[in-house]
């Protein structure tokens, strides 16, 4: 890292992952397009598709368990100046591992970090947590609420 | 940021299964040369060595690695494969040996045990060459009769080591030889005759 400003934090960096991860490929496009001209970049790891297993723990809190296998696309690429961007999502689309991992790279540039931020990953966060909040609206329209007015019991 | 991170194989799935199958034709017909698939050059490590390692190599298995090879090497294996260093050469599964004079004595590897013979180190180490040096005759399994090897580079005391270390099968360790683009398998199982000139 340079001597200029701290590097991301790992919280950070993983929180914008996650941002990118769940955006769809035309939104990381046209993310993408915005910050052209890129840096020249060698990929490290070509984008290539693989199957990860998926843990989970019962009931959300207890024993971990092998919940089961996900295909998951991944890509790595650095650009000259040393930064290292790695892209992983859940599905086949090589295209989509290689704009997360350009993305990635790009938002740790340290100058433009905060700026690139805003631009870049907040958009597609509001996006996703609209979507969120609507499905949860629609789930909770659909709830039934259950009275007991008389038990039969005599 | 990091230090600059050399590429892997350039055919991940295709190059690996080249590589492990040109080991395994070495390891079985010990003493001939088998032709192999090369990574490119990283950073001083010998193509040939470094193609083994990314396909062989993985995050159950801990790498020794010589000591005036750089840090960055080890990186780089971590990156690519998940391999972790092993400090400690008892604790490696693979070891990268790129100056051949300087190895230590076979019995400072792992040798497995006896229920778990397989749990040893298998060495890799660059030799300048595949002719001159040592004339030595390889018998055992995989060769038929005996077969006249030279090995460029090994301290003579490398095939006295050997020779302990072939007594003490089922355990031991088992070494792979690259020189360029060319692989020799020595197995444990591999008896080595040095042949004096008179």
């Amino acid at each position: 890292m340079t001597a200029a400003s701290p590097p991301p934090t790992a919280a950070r960096r993983q929180d914008w992952l996650a941002v990118l991860a769940r955006a769809d490929t035309a939104q990381l496009e046209r993310a993408a397009a915005a910050l052209q001209p890129w840096p020249a970049y060698r990929r490290l790891r070509a984008p290539q598709a693989g199957m990860v297993m998926l843990r989970a723990r019962i009931g959300g809190s207890g024993a971990p368990f092998n919940c089961g296998e996900a295909t998951v696309v991944r890509c790595a690429l650095q650009f000259d100046d040393g930064r290292l961007g790695v892209g992983y999502a859940l599905g086949r689309d090589r295209r989509k591992a290689e704009l997360i991992a350009l993305l990635d790279a790009l938002l740790q540039e340290p100058a433009r970090s905060q700026a690139l931020l805003a631009q870049v990953i907040a958009p597609l966060r509001a996006g996703q947590m609209a979507a969120r909040t609507a499905a949860a609206r629609a789930t909770a329209a659909s709830r039934v609420e259950f009275f007991t007015l008389v038990r039969g019991e005599t | 940021m990091s230090a600059a991170i050399e590429p892997g194989l350039a055919d991940p799935v295709g190059q690996a299964q080249q590589i492990f199958r040109a080991a395994l034709h070495a390891l079985a017909h010990p003493g001939r040369r088998t032709a192999l698939p090369c990574a490119a050059c990283v950073g001083g490590l010998a193509g040939g060595i470094a193609g083994l390692l990314l396909a062989l190599a993985d995050e159950t298995t801990p790498v020794w690695w010589q000591p005036p090879l750089a840090a960055a090497l080890a990186d780089w294996l971590r990156f690519h494969t998940g391999a972790p260093r092993a400090e400690d050469p008892q604790q490696a599964a693979f070891a990268v040996v790129a100056r051949p004079q300087a190895l230590p004595a076979l019995a400072r590897f792992a040798a497995g045990t006896p229920a778990a013979p397989e749990f040893s180190t298998t060495l890799l180490i660059a030799v300048p060459s595949l002719s001159g040096g040592a004339e030595l005759e390889w018998h055992g399994p995989g060769i038929a009769g005996a077969l006249r090897v030279e090995v460029d580079g090994l301290a003579p005391s490398f095939w006295a080591d050997w020779q302990a270390n072939h007594a003490a099968f089922p355990q031991g360790v088992d070494a792979l030889l690259v020189a360029g683009e060319a692989l020799v398998g020595l197995p444990r199982t591999t008896r080595v005759r040095r042949l004096e000139a008179i």
